[in-house]
């Protein structure tokens, strides 16, 4: 039996995971920020 | 004041905390970016086969340490607990719930990984050992902490959930760490301990290289998602409103 899919699946399978771990931090700001700033500049213009 | 004890006093203040994160970052990054990159090399290229495993002994490269971390976070989130419960540090609360889905994803590889390593060598990819059976448990665990923690609109009295669910689980990560002692398990016991190493140096040393690698890699995780959570909590108070106004100018 090759062992070389079992391998290539793991590293690619880990890296897929440590990617989307790794990125969702990063969204997750970008989407918090966008939705502050709105609110300030609805804000702002209220006022 | 003694300098330690002005840091974790200073580490207690979000605001701070969120600088000091911000420039930590990016050199966690860059840490784990070049042990990973030594670690794979070692392992991937220079480390020999093993001569009862063969090839497969490279998915041990990443299955290993990746199994070592996901009980190390959850001991973390068990100590950060008793902190939180006992003394109150938001701090503390905000970085057990960042850490539990770092450690359901390092769970997660343990498991794949393992699974993909137990077809060739076992000839199955999963059987109800105690060790696997513990680690799945493990991952029910962090997934526990991450669901109790959402089940409440408060963050506070979420994170007091969350604190007492962590310590109570807490008690998995022995029955995970001697379960290749205390049942006959299909698992092989330890490799790596303090009575010494029962694998060659050109092995061990891509394992610790991933080993190091992986927790550079779970302080920069943790500290991004912590200061996304802090941002959240605090979108109303003014250093959050400084913060975005300084952004917009």
């Amino acid at each position: 039996m090759s062992h070389t899919p079992f391998i290539l699946a793991s590293y690619l399978i880990s890296t897929v995971v440590l990617l989307w771990a790794g990125l969702s931090p990063v969204i997750n700001k970008r989407s918090l920020l966008r939705q502050l700033k709105n609110r300030q500049a609805r804000m702002d213009k209220a006022q | 004041m003694n300098p330690i004890y002005l840091f974790f006093h200073k580490t207690g203040s979000p605001p701070w905390f969120y600088q000091f994160s911000g420039k930590l970052i990016p050199w966690l990054w860059a840490g784990f970016a070049i042990l990973c990159a030594i670690g794979l090399y070692q392992g991937l290229l220079i480390a020999p086969a093993d001569y009862q495993q063969g090839e497969s002994v490279r998915i041990m490269y990443v299955h290993v340490p990746a199994a070592w971390m996901s009980m190390m976070i959850y001991g973390l989130m068990a100590i950060w607990g008793f902190i939180a419960l006992v003394w109150r540090i938001r701090i503390m609360e905000v970085l057990i719930i960042s850490s539990a889905p770092v450690g359901a994803a390092f769970t997660i590889i343990a498991l794949i990984t393992g699974s993909l390593w137990g077809r060739p060598t076992w000839g199955t990819y999963w059987v109800w050992d105690a060790r696997l059976t513990s680690e799945l448990v493990l991952l029910f665990l962090y997934f526990g902490v991450i669901a109790l923690y959402n089940a409440y609109d408060e963050p506070r009295k979420a994170a007091r959930a969350a604190s007492l669910m962590a310590i109570v689980g807490a008690i998995n990560l022995p029955i995970i760490h001697f379960s290749v002692e205390w049942w006959n398990t299909l698992h092989q016991g330890s490799s790596i301990g303090t009575s010494g190493n029962q694998i060659d140096t050109s092995m061990l040393w891509p394992l610790l290289w991933m080993a190091i690698a992986f927790k550079f890699y779970y302080g920069a995780n943790l500290l991004s998602r912590a200061r996304v959570r802090l941002l959240k909590q605090d979108h109303r108070k003014r250093w959050v409103q400084d913060l975005l106004a300084e952004e917009n100018s």
